[in-house]
């Protein structure tokens, strides 16, 4: 276990290292997220929606900035192996666990650190109060997690097909739709303070990312080797 | 000698759709010895080569990888071996170093910087160099290839023109180290069209174009 963390950190810190150098993933969830959430703050603002409307509206806005960001950046990962030639070596030297396990974490630093930047900048700029501000957090970083495991997993599966573009908008998005709804509802819950609805959304998303985690681990080391 | 790594393949086909690569190929690579596999461009040389590295499935045929008469099993196989081939890059974001040491890592060696440094210097790379592999030239970014592959001193070297853009000393030392690996009981494929290549082994696979 413990030389399977080794790996995995060693797969992470090495995409870590390629991305601070090329900063292709950085920039493109980082322009398409500023740019979306410019765009949203200038032609909305935070006085276009009525205070009753508010909770729910910011919340669906804040998750299509971040979801659609993040399938623009996190697709990455695979493909870019693939593209320049290393994922041969990368089979052969690394077991697939670690691969799998080493792409995940970055993918959710990136996303992480993508949330980091942005969500605080859109509660600024739109105005969006949030009652529940730990409950919001634990609903950002468990659906940052169940993000960063649907996009890996389909990022490799759609690593080696030719159509790989579209290819990754249709596997994500039916596994992607419903977690999308289920943390609209709760970061809705968490401006009103509704206990209710962020414990029905935290359960529904937990469960989500545990089970994307371990289908994710079963099935990657036949999609990475064959 | 004996416990050395055999390779053994028998009827070997391998076809994409409706193109053939190649049919029916059969050989055997032993310990101590370098297997050869020639044939005109696109005969499927390296095709070959992958299929018996196991990173691509034949279409049909048998192929065995075996410490004396045991099958080595499929998940530990990957740590018996060195591939250097032209379609298998490092990471040019990374210096040569920096390569290394991931590769190192990822293969349960830790940080391993004094087999690193010891390896780049074979190769006859400069271990403090912290220029990335994009600013190598071929004949460089070749040089860390064969190191990376002689890394963790597998007991089984696939090499797809591994002379290919190396300056004539850097063949000679490959050469000299090919043969030593080979006497030390190792078990080298070789796939290449280079006249001189092709005299570093006796067993011969020819494919046909």
């Amino acid at each position: 276990m413990l030389r399977l963390l080794a790996e995995a950190l060693a797969v992470a810190a090495k995409d870590l290292r390629a991305e601070l150098r090329t900063r292709v993933a950085m920039n493109s969830l980082g322009l398409f997220a500023l740019t979306v959430l410019a765009a949203v703050s200038y032609t909305v603002g935070p006085y276009r929606i009525t205070a009753e409307d508010r909770p729910f509206l910011l919340a669906v806005l804040l998750w299509i900035v971040i979801f659609f960001a993040a399938l623009a950046g996190l697709d990455r990962s695979f493909v870019k192996e693939e593209e320049s030639h290393t994922a041969p070596l990368l089979r052969l030297a690394a077991s697939p666990s670690a691969v799998w396990l080493g792409k995940l974490l970055f993918n959710l630093l990136l996303i992480y650190l993508l949330m980091a930047i942005l969500v605080p900048l859109f509660c600024v700029l739109m105005g969006y109060k949030i009652l529940m501000v730990w409950h919001f957090v634990l609903i950002l970083a468990l659906g940052g997690y169940a993000l960063a495991v649907i996009t890996t997993i389909v990022a490799a599966i759609i690593a080696r097909a030719l159509t790989r573009g579209a290819l990754f908008s249709v596997l994500s998005l039916p596994l992607l739709l419903p977690l999308l709804i289920f943390l609209i509802q709760g970061t809705a819950g968490v401006a009103e303070g509704s206990a209710e609805v962020v414990s029905s959304t935290v359960r529904a998303v937990l469960s989500m990312g545990g089970i994307m985690t371990v289908v994710s681990a079963a099935l990657f080391p036949v999609v990475w080797s064959d | 000698m004996s416990d050395g790594i055999r390779i053994s393949f028998s009827d070997v086909a391998k076809r994409y759709d409706l193109r053939v690569v190649f049919k029916s190929v059969s050989g055997e690579a032993v310990p101590g010895e370098v297997l050869v596999i020639t044939g005109p461009n696109g005969s499927g040389k390296s095709t070959l080569l992958a299929i018996l590295c196991g990173l691509l499935r034949s279409t049909r045929g048998e192929v065995s990888h075996l410490r004396g008469n045991v099958e080595i099993e499929r998940q530990l196989w990957r740590r018996h071996l060195g591939v250097v081939a032209p379609a298998m890059a490092v990471y040019e974001e990374l210096d040569a170093g920096e390569n290394l040491r991931f590769f190192a890592r990822v293969r349960g060696m830790g940080l391993a910087d004094a087999r690193c440094r010891e390896c780049l210097e074979m190769v006859g790379l400069d271990p403090g160099r912290r220029t990335p592999v994009r600013g190598f030239s071929t004949g460089m970014a070749q040089r860390l290839k064969i190191a990376q592959a002689l890394l963790h001193d597998p007991e089984v070297l696939f090499l797809d023109e591994p002379g290919s853009n190396l300056d004539p000393s850097g063949r000679d030392w490959l050469e000299d180290h090919v043969r030593g690996l080979a006497a030390e009981g190792k078990t080298v494929v070789l796939a290449t069209n280079d006249e001189r290549e092709m005299e570093w082994g006796r067993r011969h696979v020819a494919l046909a174009g």
